[in-house]
């Protein structure tokens, strides 16, 4: 109860602190729009599958945005704050008030990625024919709760650092790619194929394309394969985030490290 | 849950050594003892101060016992709970106000603020709005609870930082410099604050820069330099320790910093503090000799204007800067 507490309370300060900054709208937000409009005028007055590729890899940048950012700047933003040591101080575990900030990022990033998906419909006429909405909404959730734990992941090194903002950029280009949210993996080298399948996102974005298209062949694991995938690799990610938050915790306080930024 | 120990805080030999590197390309790594094994304890209901110069291991040794670092090696209990194992236990019991403009969200409102830390000490939602209510109305803020956090002035943000640090109903609170940066009326009205909570039965550790503060609240005084406890005592008995001094202030104008030196180097002078800022300089003269050493200090300060020179009793600060010099 207080965990879940102190989720929905950091998850609260997350969006209120959001929408009192405009300048986060623009990266967050306006961002991934004008990427998928680009995409879209790319590929022309597509429809099918190539539209699907340029809204949900619009949607995806969206969602993987907000979250990478959100989990990026979930410390760093205390640390601004001068509020980090008074976070820390609390009984709560810093491994709840980050899902909680991260959660908040990624409902952001949802809404950023249905809205671009009703301006791709209305805006640029792309007919985007979901064969299961159900699967798809089902797929697009879990997804979503395996990039917030993903963020967590990467926000337990960034209390570590004060580089949050160096690796928050250098992250969001190469597990975009890597995801296979614009384009199939298959066209990345095989190299990258190991990274490719160790994200989550990978294979949420491959079960909403089986959900959206009943033709899409994809990686060729089947919609139910993706998600248990999906579901799998986002247990591994909380296990992996909650273990290094306790190392972090411990070394933070050893180290004298939470002020720095 | 122990039994309720005897003592509030109780510290044995802690020490902290920090790890710092200097150099760009060739890194070396030092380290730095800021808290050199340092023992003390803090009874229930007493506002206890801890006074020292900056660096001198103030803050350290109020974020080891917050449990927010860990100490390099000695033990410390607070409210019985050991700092290193129950860290849990102490972080549900302890409010915690530092000094300064941070430490808040700004652009929330106050009681945005407040509402978020209760969710993170786990105040139970039936009883949050009553006690986020009743706090605002403590700390003269409830009119302006729902307006943002940066609209606030310094003075209300301490407050709010006093608010903030209640929220938990702490039994212990820890607070270091509360009126850092406060203008004369703030600072009082924190004061006022800090000593209606004693009052109410609360344990406060403080750490101020700030004599007649410190003379003012507390009733046991540590003193804290480079590291080390070098006096312990309630504020009159500190005294005590320049009892032997008469204090000489004079005031002038145009005292440059080689008078100081000169005065600093006669034999009959145990300490010289001042205040160069500003037109009118202030500078106070420890020596055991008493009023007969005034013409000596005029002598040695021909070279500067004299408005005023006078005797006075030693204060804390007096016994203070003996103690760290």
């Amino acid at each position: 109860m207080a965990e879940l507490q102190t989720l929905w309370g950091s998850f609260r300060m997350s969006m209120l602190s959001f929408f009192a900054d405009p300048q986060w709208i623009i990266p967050n937000i306006i961002a991934p729009f004008v990427f998928t409009a680009v995409a879209l005028i790319f590929f022309g007055n597509v429809s099918g599958s190539l539209a699907l590729y340029a809204v949900l890899g619009g949607g995806m940048m969206g969602m993987w945005g907000n979250t990478l950012y959100g989990s990026g700047f979930a410390l760093a933003f205390d640390r601004w704050n001068g509020t980090i040591e008074y976070v820390l101080a609390t009984p709560s575990r810093l491994v709840w008030i980050v899902a909680g900030r991260s959660a908040s990022s990624a409902f952001l990033g949802l809404v950023n990625a249905l809205a671009i998906l009703v301006v791709a419909v209305l805006g640029y006429g792309t007919q985007l024919g979901i064969a299961n909405p159900l699967l798809f909404l089902l797929a697009l959730m879990l997804t979503l709760t395996s990039l917030s734990a993903l963020g967590i992941v990467f926000c337990s090194s960034f209390l570590l650092t004060r580089s949050a903002q160096v690796l928050t950029n250098g992250l969001e280009m190469p597990i975009y790619v890597a995801s296979g949210s614009m384009f199939p993996i298959a066209l990345l080298p095989f190299w990258t194929h190991p990274l490719s399948l160790s994200l989550g996102p990978t294979w949420g974005i491959d079960a909403m394309r089986y959900a959206a298209d009943a033709t899409y062949a994809g990686m060729g694991f089947g919609y139910w394969t993706d998600l248990l995938m999906v579901l799998f690799s986002t247990i591994v990610y909380l296990a992996i985030g909650f273990w290094l938050f306790i190392i972090v915790e411990n070394k933070a306080r050893r180290d004298a490290t939470l002020e720095e930024y | 849950m122990p039994e309720k120990p005897e003592k509030a805080i109780v510290l044995s030999d802690l020490r902290r050594v920090y790890h710092v590197s200097k150099g760009v390309f060739r890194k070396k790594r030092e380290a730095v003892e800021a808290v050199k094994g340092i023992s003390f304890n803090v009874d229930f209901g007493e506002l206890f101060g801890l006074l020292g110069p900056n660096g001198a291991g103030k803050t350290t040794t109020i974020k080891m016992l917050t449990t927010l670092l860990t100490p390099t090696s000695g033990t410390a209990k607070v409210l019985g709970f050991d700092i290193v194992k129950n860290v849990m236990e102490i972080r549900r019991r302890i409010g915690i106000i530092f000094g300064g403009e941070r430490g808040l969200y700004y652009r929330v409102s106050g009681r945005e603020n407040l509402r978020y830390f209760a969710d993170l000490y786990g105040v139970s939602l039936s009883k949050r709005e009553k006690r986020i209510s009743d706090l605002l109305d403590m700390v003269g803020l409830a009119d302006r609870a729902d307006d943002r956090v940066e609209s606030y002035s310094r003075g209300m943000k301490q407050r709010l930082h006093i608010a903030k640090g209640l929220i938990n109903d702490p039994e212990l609170m820890f607070m270091d410099e509360p009126t850092i940066g406060l203008d004369p009326e703030a600072a009082r009205e924190t004061r006022a604050m800090i000593k209606g909570l004693v009052e109410k039965g609360k344990t406060i550790l403080l750490t101020t820069h700030y004599m007649f503060e410190a003379d003012e609240l507390c009733q046991r005084i540590a003193v804290i330099s480079n590291g080390k406890i070098v006096a312990l005592d309630s504020p009159s008995a500190l005294k005590h320790f320049v009892k032997d001094i008469t204090v000489i202030e004079v005031e002038a104008f145009g005292v440059a910093e080689k008078d100081l030196a000169i005065l600093r180097g006669q034999p009959e002078v145990t300490n010289v503090s001042a205040d160069l800022e500003g037109e009118r300089q202030t500078i106070r003269i420890q020596t055991p000799r008493g009023s007969e050493f005034i013409p000596t200090v005029t002598q040695l300060l021909s070279r500067a204007r004299i408005m005023d020179v006078r005797t006075k009793e030693p204060t804390l600060e007096d016994a203070y800067l003996k103690l760290v010099a």
